[in-house]
């Protein structure tokens, strides 16, 4: 089984894997399908951790494999899911800028990480490429949350930084200690709920999900 | 140590389960006490000796008592102002029983997620609670008796900004572990009392970085300047009570994190890296918010604007230094919880009088309402920075750090900044507490102010009057038992030498 994950590459195609399916977002034009981006992002992040832990064959992180499969691959994405339908008017993302503009922009954002961390100040033995990768998913996930409008495309830029900073502390550490990952795993699940439901509260006080009504406090 | 967690969680259930409105907030209010009497004697102790729980993974020494110390006493006090402030409200139609018992409980849940701010020794689980005490106070700030639609935009900026802010400080938590894992092997350490141990083994370049991604982490939820866009927001549109604690407390436990973390990046960094970060983030919000205070219509925000000036102070005594520096800090950290929070008090009874926020519309409240008005008064001197008050003392000792140093183009800022500062408070509150009274008390809605009945009418301004007797007692004299506690903290800390100054 090692020497298989060693010979293919695995590691190395799913980090690529979590870097498309952040890029790809910049694509999509509909909310349905920025969920299943999303779901497909924490399912392959899920399978990333599962892996490692065969190789290294450390217990816990089978157990951090399965919580953040049930967390980020099911619960959120169901809600999530939940709170699009609830948001019945239009299901079009609506980006402040064209998906064409937006990809070349994520491109760059992957270029400038490569470039900066040419050196490798952070190399680990696994996967040197993990770690570049998580910093891209982070500044992508961040480029999300400020190019559209939608107040559902903020709560999921939000939780593409998180699943970017997951890697990357998977990359440094092998994990955190178990608790630790369960507590950070709660809040974030925690602050998506509040978020839904603030985004709902939007929708109903302002009768639009745009974010740009919200500029009446300034100054 | 535990039973001072559990209390405030029992309380919150209580709050919760209790279906007669007109006894939750004497409900909370006992269980403030509790908490308090509980509390009290930890503190004490946690002083002199440091306290653990749970394998270490609980931890108190003098700094998580003194700043817990503040959580309790605040907290107590909005639980005493609250009663009144929600009979008011609901008098006024602006809420009903639901909201109401949400409102109690998620209040203390909100003081039990900063508790466990200032007892968690994990690194990791002090981040856990700093994001808890985000979720926890934008339900809070949403509830929005007032004006619905403004505090869900607030609710919303602060807890997309603070949670995008705080993943950065858990990036930061993570490069510290994994620095901590090239010393001790491969299972790193993340509790703050194993890592001051390996404090001067740590990777400098990997602390450094790990330090950057603390401060804009945690300095967003401290309020720090370029990164403080929500807290106006937030702190005008919440309840007034939320407002005081998220003023008075919440900042400064973002910022204990802060300190947490400076004490164990300094001895391997140098001093002067982490030092010469936290002065521009203090004086780019000094800076910052003093232009804002100026020019600022509305009382609540110009109170939110001064939570930032007076964050930006508090981290420039930090990064300046010396035992100056800190004492500056740290008595800046105790009066400003004081005045502010007194001030948020005062500015939800003249709102409830006068139904606006405006400087504008408030007018004359020194005649109309003596007492509040002679309260807010000393507040605004004291925030102010007038001389008999307390906050001058600290202000006066961050000044001192700072010509201990020589950086004189920082003192020069400093201080024109408080001129400036000094002026916009004074002249905002001047309008409203002076002026002739054409607007009488009975606001623009219509309704005559003040629609509490006896008891928690005086139970507020009882607290009102204690907060402003303190104001004006530390500013004339600290008492023993706060230096030595000062005095401690600064140990924990421990002092920058900056005697060999470039």
């Amino acid at each position: 089984m090692q020497n298989w994950i060693e010979a293919f590459y695995v590691i190395d195609f799913i980090s690529v894997g979590i870097l498309l399916t952040a890029v790809s977002m910049n694509a999509v034009s509909r909310l349905e399908t920025c969920v299943k981006v999303y779901t497909l992002n924490s399912l392959l992040l899920s399978l990333l951790i599962a892996i490692v832990a065969t190789i290294i064959g450390e217990a816990h992180l089978y157990a951090a494999s399965i919580i953040t499969m049930l967390g980020k691959g099911i619960l959120i994405p169901l809600f999530l899911w939940k709170i699009v339908k609830q948001m019945k008017v239009t299901h079009e993302v609506e980006p402040y800028i064209s998906n064409t503009l937006s990809l070349s922009i994520s491109g760059i954002l992957v270029a400038v990480v490569y470039a900066s961390l040419k050196e490798g100040i952070f190399v680990t033995g696994f996967a040197k490429n993990v770690f570049q990768i998580s910093l891209a998913v982070i500044l992508i996930g961040l480029f999300i949350m400020i190019s559209r409008r939608k107040a559902i495309t903020q709560i999921i830029g939000l939780l593409f930084m998180e699943n970017g900073l997951f890697l990357a502390g998977f990359s440094l550490t092998f994990g955190m200690p178990m608790v630790i990952e369960l507590g950070v795993l709660f809040d974030m699940l925690m602050g998506v709920i509040i978020l839904g439901f603030f985004a709902v509260q939007i929708r109903k006080a302002f009768r639009s999900s745009d974010l740009d009504k919200l500029t009446v406090l300034k100054g | 140590m535990i039973a001072i967690l559990l209390i405030p969680l029992i309380t919150s259930l209580f709050c919760w389960l209790l279906r007669k409105d007109r006894y939750i907030g004497y409900v909370s209010l006992a269980g403030s006490l509790v908490l308090a009497g509980f509390a009290a004697s930890l503190i004490i102790s946690s002083v002199s000796s440091s306290v653990e729980a749970i394998n270490g993974t609980l931890y108190m020494d003098a700094l998580s008592g003194y700043i817990m110390a503040m959580v309790v006493f605040l907290g107590l006090a909005s639980a005493l102002y609250s009663i009144g402030y929600l009979e008011q409200e609901l008098h006024a139609g602006l809420t009903d029983v639901t909201a109401i018992r949400r409102y109690y409980a998620l209040l203390h849940l909100f003081i039990f997620t900063m508790l466990l701010v200032t007892v968690s020794n994990n690194l990791a689980l002090m981040w856990i609670a700093i994001e808890a005490t985000t979720i926890v106070s934008a339900v809070l700030i949403g509830l929005g008796f007032r004006k619905r639609e403004l505090a869900i935009e607030a609710a919303w900026k602060y807890i997309i900004l603070c949670t995008v802010g705080i993943i950065f400080a858990l990036m930061g938590t993570f490069i510290t572990y994994y620095a901590s894992t090239a010393v001790v092997g491969t299972d790193g350490v993340l509790n703050w009392t194993s890592l001051r141990n390996i404090a001067d083994k740590l990777n400098p370049a990997t602390m450094k970085l790990a330090f950057v991604f603390i401060l804009v982490g945690y300095g967003t939820k401290a309020g720090l300047a370029p990164v403080h866009n929500w807290l106006p927001d937030a702190h005008s549109q919440a309840p007034s009570p939320i407002s005081a604690l998220l003023s008075g407390i919440l900042l400064n436990t973002a910022f204990y994190g802060i300190v947490r973390f400076m004490s164990i990046v300094s001895p391997s960094t140098g001093a002067a890296f982490t030092g010469n970060l936290l002065i521009a983030f203090g004086v780019i919000s000094i800076l910052i918010s003093s232009i804002f205070i100026l020019v600022q219509d509305n009382y609540k925000r110009l109170l939110a604007y001064s939570s930032i000036e007076h964050m930006g102070i508090i981290s420039l005594g930090a990064g300046l230094g010396g035992f100056a520096g800190l004492y500056g800090a740290l008595l800046h950290v105790m009066n400003h919880a004081l005045s502010k929070p007194l001030m948020f008090f005062a500015s939800g009874k003249i709102q409830g009088a006068y139904g606006s926020t405006r400087i504008e519309n408030v007018r004359g409240v020194l005649t109309s309402m003596p007492l509040l008005g002679t309260i807010t008064f000393i507040g605004a001197l004291s925030l102010a920075g007038a001389p008999p008050f307390n906050i001058f003392i600290s202000e006066f000792t961050v000044i001192k750090a700072g010509v201990d140093r020589g950086l004189w183009p920082v003192v020069a800022i400093f201080l024109v900044c408080m001129v400036i500062v000094f002026y916009g408070i004074l002249a905002g509150f001047g309008k409203m507490l002076f002026n002739s009274h054409q607007q009488s008390a009975v606001g623009a809605n219509g309704r005559s102010p003040l629609q509490e009945s006896r008891v928690p009418r005086i139970l507020a301004y009882a607290t009102m009057i204690i907060m402003a007797a303190l104001i004006i007692v530390l500013g004339v004299r600290i008492p023993d038992a706060i230096e030595n506690v000062i005095n401690a903290c600064i140990q924990i800390i421990g002092v920058n030498n900056y005697q060999m100054s470039p």
